[in-house]
């Protein structure tokens, strides 16, 4: 018998593998609830028709984007502003994984472990965009009405982190969902929100970065020279052309014209690799932003072991580097400010501790936001964008195999107008110039309209 | 003498079943006087039991018999929800099961009479087992159901009492060559059967069980770990004779998120619904688990996490350790080996088919379909639970403090 009594002993390895056990499943339910949860064949917040519970995605001025009506998922009752706001707002399928339906999915059921979804049955939470719908619908007729077809155009304060306007085109009418085959060109990425997930060649937006990085390490910069005889060359045989023949301008002014030759000399000839790094990381380059939970594609920037050529190229936004639409917005924010720093986008309005990008010292924030005034007063003209006093930087970005893309980055200076805006037109042609100041300026004055008079 | 001091413990768990039947009497269109009626009526079996057994019997204090009056109080209560003759079926599962656990306690109260029906247990064991495998039909992959009329039932749950009973009582005897012999032979016998069944996840029951008698026995871990290696080998020539579905079953373990409309169906849910309901749950009855397949059965864990919360759902896990430990301590101070194996082999049964249920259903073990002790829903399964408790109960000498044994 005490033979046995002390086997029994052994017996409780049993017990302990249990609690163990159970001690690993406590740990993976408190750590993996919310994506649990928050799957489309669950119940309590999917039915056939979307999202239950009734939760209503309002615009930041109470106009309704998405509803539940009989059990029905309802959007906004204007077309236009459903492909505007599409990307945004999303769709209950989860197609649009960056759409406030998806993304805001645990703040639209109210999810926390200790209540689980209980508190969804009792009061529907509603959620309020920082998205201007107005606004957002006059994005897109600029945009579509000149015939581009792919884009985005995002509009953020720079004061608040608010973003009024993430439209991305392709879109469709969420009510009217079209057939849509992925392979096809004019459907490509069509579910992808292209503000917050797009990269594009910065082309000539990117000379704001070499400006910086000038400023930061190059003394007397604002007193040098360039002569533009139509290109830069860096050796016999290895050149970076112009898009024209500029003659002597100054740093300035060759922002202002936004000239290839001068600028790929400052990069190739007055800084190195790791100072045009060390600015672009500065900026923000190589990390990516996180939108309450929607993680933005990162910025992507590469001069290891380049050689002066590659450095004149990437000077004038024409080498590896990649932008993305938020983080460029970004950017005119902190400078906008000049501080060099910028309020965190946030889409959801009344956000607490949204938090800060710190990008570069207050004194380069400040010569910056003057050189960019000069490029509207001096070459774009203020007549482009009246009563605006906006600031801001064309692009044309040479992409293989298509027609360039064209950009436009800048912002306000108005104090009762701190909005910075930015507008990207795949494959156009032309010249940003050309092609996006007018629409930026048609927005920019729909938001004057709006918002000051 | 027990005293009264057991009456605040079930004070405070008719105060739970209270509150609990409530929500499943007190519904939005009216009272359901059906689940009323039922759930009286095993409100006093519970005080029944424990006053005749304290009182009348003058036993030791119903403790273990608490931890199954809680588990199936939370069955009942699930399965009320489910409609009048579900639950009236249930309840008379649990009534064949509470007679069934009161036999047994009378027939184990003494050695030598139990111990004479060590023969007819064993070809009860093998014959129900055989009838099984011939009268079987097949139920979502496994032939382990038995119809006779309009009653079905699972051999393989009457048969695991049978399994240890003769296994406590065979090697209960002087350590002989025969004996070890008979019981591996009817051992094999046993989870063989199980094995041409499908029943995968009864077997490995059975196996585990009968590793555990044969360690009580002989205490000796390299004859343990020699059976555990040979039965390894003998699972991996199953595997390859019975490679399609053998693979089939267990493909999708650890791989539910591959195919959350598939194979993966049932754990997806049960992850999803169970944190669904937060720490406090949804509510009896409000939760949407319950219309997947077989939820009230194999995914009961799931359904309770849901509607009654994950604290719940931990204690009723927690319950099978009480169960189990209580089983271990009475098997220390035991009249007999017999009494000892049974009680240790019994708890280590319970514990083990809870693991592969509730770790089952969750994806930390593979999914073998067998039902949680006491609270799934399931005829046999019940009836055999509460048998089961028996042994532990009788290993218990406070069980039989009011006579001489």
């Amino acid at each position: 018998m005490n033979r046995i009594f002390k086997r029994t002993r052994w017996m409780y390895a049993l017990a302990i593998a249990f609690l163990i056990g159970l001690g690993i499943l406590a740990f993976l339910f408190g750590t993996n609830a919310r994506q649990w949860v928050m799957q489309p064949y669950n119940k309590h917040i999917y039915s056939s028709n979307g999202l239950v519970g009734g939760a209503t995605v309002y615009d930041r001025n109470g106009d309704i984007l998405v509803q539940t009506v009989n059990g029905n998922r309802e959007y906004n009752s204007s077309s236009t502003v459903r492909k505007a706001t599409l990307h945004v707002v999303g769709d209950a399928e989860g197609y649009i994984s960056t759409g406030a339906q998806t993304a805001f999915a645990s703040q639209l059921t109210g999810y926390d472990l200790v209540n689980g979804l209980y508190s969804m049955k009792e009061k529907p939470h509603d959620l309020t965009l920082t998205i201007d719908a107005g606004l957002s619908a006059t994005a897109y007729k600029a945009v579509t009405e000149k015939g581009y077809e792919q884009g985005c155009v995002g509009v953020y304060n720079y004061k608040t982190g608010e973003v009024l306007v993430a439209m991305s085109l392709p879109t469709y009418d969420i009510e009217h969902k079209p057939n849509i085959d992925t392979s096809q060109d004019r459907w490509n990425a069509v579910y992808m929100n292209r503000f917050f997930k797009g990269r594009y060649t910065p082309g000539s937006t990117f000379k704001v970065i070499t400006a910086a990085s000038a400023l930061e390490n190059i003394d007397n910069i604002m007193d040098q020279s360039f002569t533009c005889n139509g290109a830069y060359t860096v050796v016999r045989g290895s050149q970076v052309k112009c898009n024209g023949v500029h003659g002597r301008v100054t740093f300035r002014q060759a922002l202002n014209q936004s000239c290839n030759s001068a600028f790929a000399a400052i990069a190739a000839a007055e800084l190195t690799n790791e100072q045009m790094t060390a600015t672009a990381e500065e900026f923000g380059f190589n990390s990516s932003i996180n939108v309450n939970g929607i993680e933005c594609a990162d910025s992507t920037f590469s001069l290891e072991d380049a050689y002066p050529i590659d450095r004149g190229w990437t000077g004038i936004g024409q080498g590896q580097t990649m932008l993305n639409p938020c983080h460029e917005i970004t950017i005119m924010g902190a400078i906008a400010n000049k501080t060099g720093a910028t309020p965190t986008p946030t889409l959801i309005k009344r956000s607490v501790n949204i938090g800060t990008l710190n990008y570069v010292s207050s004194d380069v924030a400040a010569q910056l936001d003057n050189l960019l005034r000069s490029n509207v007063t001096n070459y774009y003209s203020d007549s482009k964008f009246p009563n605006l006093q906006m600031c801001g930087k064309t692009g044309t970005a040479q992409v293989s195999g298509a027609e360039p893309h064209t950009l436009f980055v800048g912002y306000s200076q108005r104090e009762d107008l701190p909005l910075a805006i930015v507008v990207v037109l795949e494959k156009s042609g032309g010249y940003g110039l050309t092609n996006c100041i007018p629409i930026a300026n048609t927005i920019m004055q729909d938001a004057l309209d709006r918002y000051v008079e | 003498m027990s005293g009264p001091r057991w009456i605040p413990t079930m004070l405070l768990i008719t105060a739970f079943q209270l509150i609990s039947f409530a929500q499943v009497i007190f519904v939005e269109d009216g009272i359901n006087y059906f689940a009323a009626t039922i759930l009286a009526i095993y409100l006093l079996i519970e005080w029944g039991w424990s006053i005749t057994s304290s009182f009348v019997l003058r036993k030791s204090s119903p403790a273990i018999e608490f931890v199954a009056f809680f588990l199936t109080g939370i069955g009942l209560a699930v399965v009320a929800t489910k409609g009048t003759s579900t639950l009236f079926t249930q309840f008379l599962a649990v009534a064949l099961g509470f007679a069934l656990y009161i036999a047994l306690l009378w027939m184990l109260a003494n050695v030598d009479r139990a111990e004479k029906f060590h023969v007819p247990m064993e070809i009860i064991a093998i014959g129900l087992l055989a009838i099984g495998l011939i009268f079987a039909s097949n139920r979502n992959g496994a032939y382990n159901w038995v119809q006779i009329g309009g009653f079905s039932f699972q051999p393989s749950e009457i048969v695991k009492i049978a399994f240890i009973f003769v296994g406590a009582a065979t090697l209960e005897k002087i350590q002989t060559t025969k004996h070890i012999t008979r019981y591996a032979i009817f051992a094999v016998i046993c989870i063989g059967l199980l094995f041409l069944m499908r029943d995968l996840g009864t077997a490995l029951i059975f196996f585990f069980t009968f590793v555990v008698l044969g360690f009580m026995r002989s205490g000796d871990v390299r004859t343990i770990l020699f059976v555990i290696l040979a039965a390894g080998m003998a699972a991996v020539l199953v595997v390859l004779i019975k490679r399609n579905y053998v693979m089939n079953r267990f493909a999708t373990y650890r791989h539910i998120w591959d195919t959350p409309y598939g194979n993966g169906m049932q754990q997806t849910r049960v992850l999803t619904y169970s944190v669904s309901g937060g720490l406090l749950g949804m509510g009896i009855g409000k939760g949407k688990l319950r219309n997947v397949f077989a939820a009230v059965e194999d995914l009961i864990f799931g359904v309770v996490a849901e509607e009654w919360g994950l604290i719940i759902a931990f204690i009723v896990a927690l319950a099978y350790v009480v169960i189990f430990v209580h089983s271990v301590r009475n098997a220390k101070g035991s009249r007999s080996a017999f009494y000892s194996i049974a009680s240790v082999a019994a708890g280590s049964l319970l514990i083990f088919q809870a693991a592969l249920n509730i770790f089952g259903v969750t994806d930390l073990l593979p999914m073998t379909g067998v039902t949680l002790p006491f609270v799934s829903r399931g005829g046999s399964s019940t009836i055999s639970c509460w048998g089961l408790l028996a042994f532990i109960k009788a290993a218990d000498n406070r069980t039989w403090a009011g006579r001489k044994s």
